[in-house]
């Protein structure tokens, strides 16, 4: 009687905690409001203010002459790229959570975003004029390298996520070395280099997002179709593999993803972090942890996450502005000190 | 469906633990295997279901070699429980359950009625129907090894292997599990399951399997092999064996040196002889 009475009081109170389907789409609508208000006020504000009136010419007509250049060439690329960036990284970060299990998962902490980052630099130090599309594709080896090294080294017999973790890390720590190594021994762009390390969006245009799109919308279709698999996964290896998962095989798909989108986003706006650690949590406090859900869910975390820390960095102290990732590590860095406290 | 293997042999270490094992497993057989721990129980059922790439041997399901199906074309014959299982705490048993459909969706995952009745079926063959929005972590541990299990059944196997699914559970969770598997067995599933405890096997199950050192030590039905010569054996220790009054099903015991227990002393009549 007693076990009855207990089992009822269980589910009573699960029954008044429980989700309800609607919650999601209300959040998403929520999201994508929030995104357009910033996409308005980035085009609105800036070295010079417009009017909301201007700013929407400037973004649906040439008529405009002084709001057409302003909106249409500088504010609308960048914060198309802003959510770009934001994108990526938080899908690439739900993805490295879902596939180690380990809520402490993001790019940047798993080395990917440094080894996109030491190519980048690499190639820009060796050859200061090389074009953007260059970049990119120096990006994707860096990203791809990193995710393949990654993957050997955790491989032994199977990959176990704690051994993913622990050489993220230290590939992390040695990739950043040579980075900075590499970007103190040329003279030439200390400002750029700054920039580079902090990650930012100073000066990004609509040829960092035309470069960058060939390898971040297949990913993009990439993660979405592995988010069911990632599923599986997270029942752990041999439940995955009876129900016809090949679990490493996955999970090197899952790393190649999350390193073309790491990428993207490096070739864009250089060494962001915390963006992949903190959304998809944010996402998952709003949709569960259902990878086919999450994985959108994070992107549009993202994305409202990067353009606002832009925007924020390009108004604290305008006219001049500060490197948009020292916002997204202010907020980060916090809320990962909290993960650790009380979650982790 | 029908389930051979053929010459298995599988090595940790160079030891072999599975060593030129041949089965034959009938359609809707229900089967225990049983063996001390180490003795290769766990490896045979792993290379049987496809988890392990054995080093020499063939399994075939239904005449085909079971590495020529593919992952998801034996997921969608067969089905398999491992030991340890403890992943996704914070699902609750719908959403489990659902991701066994998983062999049988495409790209997308786009729900079908099939996929409907096949989770209904599951999760009411399983007795979990008052259960399904709660999270695995609040059910108590026979609760959630029939949610475990009903995962399995979703998948809509010929074919069900399991690795010690009673281990941990008490008394009666352990007779509801083996219920469970008389009850779908009785449907037409084949069924093969370690088993440690070898009354529950002589009463459940329609045939044992004795392991020892990789290899089948003996096989048969239950009156017939649950007895003292084989059980030592398997086991290495002297074995009795009672006779359940109700069902005249064996009970294996273990039969204790003499001085050992503290009814040495107070009774010694429990054990000198049948019923």
């Amino acid at each position: 009687m007693a076990g009855l009475t207990a089992e009822a009081k269980a589910s009573g109170s699960l029954a008044v905690g429980r989700r309800f389907p609607r919650r999601p789409l209300v959040l998403t609508g929520l999201g994508l409001f929030a995104l357009a208000a910033i996409g308005m006020l980035t085009m609105m504000y800036g070295a010079i203010t417009l009017s909301p009136a201007e700013a929407l010419s400037g973004l649906t007509s040439d008529s405009d002459g002084l709001a057409r250049p302003v909106v249409w060439q500088i504010r609308f690329p960048r914060f198309l790229d802003a959510m770009l960036v934001g994108a990526t990284l938080a899908v690439a970060g739900a993805m490295l959570q879902g596939v180690t299990r380990n809520p402490l998962a993001d790019p940047t902490i798993f080395g990917l975003t440094a080894a996109a980052g030491l190519a980048s630099s690499a190639a820009i130090v060796i050859n200061p004029q090389i074009p953007q599309w260059a970049i990119a594709m120096a990006c994707m080896v860096g990203g791809l390298s990193g995710a393949g090294i990654l993957f050997v080294i955790a491989y032994r017999g199977a990959v176990s996520p704690v051994r993913l973790a622990l050489a993220g890390v230290a590939l992390s720590a040695f990739f950043g070395a040579i980075i900075v190594a590499l970007l103190s021994s040329s003279r030439t762009f200390l400002q750029t280099s700054l920039g580079f390390l902090a990650g930012g969006l100073y000066a990004s245009e609509w040829n960092d997002f035309r470069s960058v799109l060939p390898y971040a919308l297949p990913a993009f279709a990439g993660a979405f179709i592995l988010s069911g698999r990632l599923n599986i996964l997270s029942l752990g290896d041999d439940i995955a593999t009876g129900l016809g998962v090949l679990a490493d095989r996955t999970r090197l798909a899952i790393l190649a993803i999350a390193g073309i989108l790491t990428a993207s986003a490096v070739a864009i706006a250089g060494l962001v972090s915390f963006v992949g650690l903190l959304s998809p949590h944010v996402a998952r406090y709003a949709v569960g942890s259902d990878n086919r859900y999450l994985i959108p869910a994070s992107a549009l975390v993202g994305a409202i996450l990067v353009s606002s820390a832009d925007l924020v960095a390009k108004l604290v102290i305008r006219p001049s502005e500060i490197p948009m990732g020292i916002i997204t590590a202010a907020i980060g860095a916090p809320f990962l000190l909290y993960l650790v406290k009380f979650k982790a | 469906m029908r389930l051979a293997a053929e010459s298995l042999t599988h090595r940790y270490n160079g030891r072999p633990v599975v060593d030129g094992v041949s089965l034959d497993l009938e359609s809707g057989e229900l089967v225990a295997v049983v063996g001390p721990n180490g003795s290769g129980k766990t490896t045979l059922l792993r290379a049987m279901s496809r988890l392990l790439k054995p080093a020499a041997g063939q399994v075939f399901l239904d005449g085909q070699e079971i590495r020529s199906l593919g992952a998801r074309g034996v997921a969608r014959r067969l089905a398999v429980l491992p030991q340890v299982h403890d992943g996704a705490q914070d699902l609750t048993v719908r959403e489990l359950v659902w991701r066994g459909r998983y062999p049988h969706q495409g790209l997308l995952q786009r729900a079908t009625a099939p996929d409907h009745e096949a989770v209904a079926w599951a999760l009411d063959a399983a007795d979990l129907q008052p259960l399904t929005e709660r999270p695995l972590a609040s059910l108590s541990g026979g609760e959630r090894q029939r949610a475990w299990i009903a995962l399995a059944l979703a998948q809509q196997p010929r074919v069900l292997l399991l690795d010690e699914p009673t281990s941990f559970l008490d008394v009666q969770h352990q007779i509801e599990v083996m219920a469970l598997l008389h009850r779908l067995n009785a449907e037409g599933m084949t069924i093969v399951a370690v088993v440690h405890d070898l009354s529950l096997a002589g009463r459940f199950m329609e045939r044992v399997i004795g392991v020892r050192d990789g290899r089948v030590v003996f096989d048969g039905p239950p009156r017939e092999v649950l007895q003292p010569e084989p059980l030592e054996a398997v086991f290495d220790i002297p074995m009795l064996v009672l006779e359940d009054p109700e069902s005249g099903l064996p009970i294996p015991l273990p039969r204790y040196p003499a001085g050992m227990g503290s009814s040495s002393t107070a009774a010694p009549s429990a054990a000198r002889g049948r019923p």
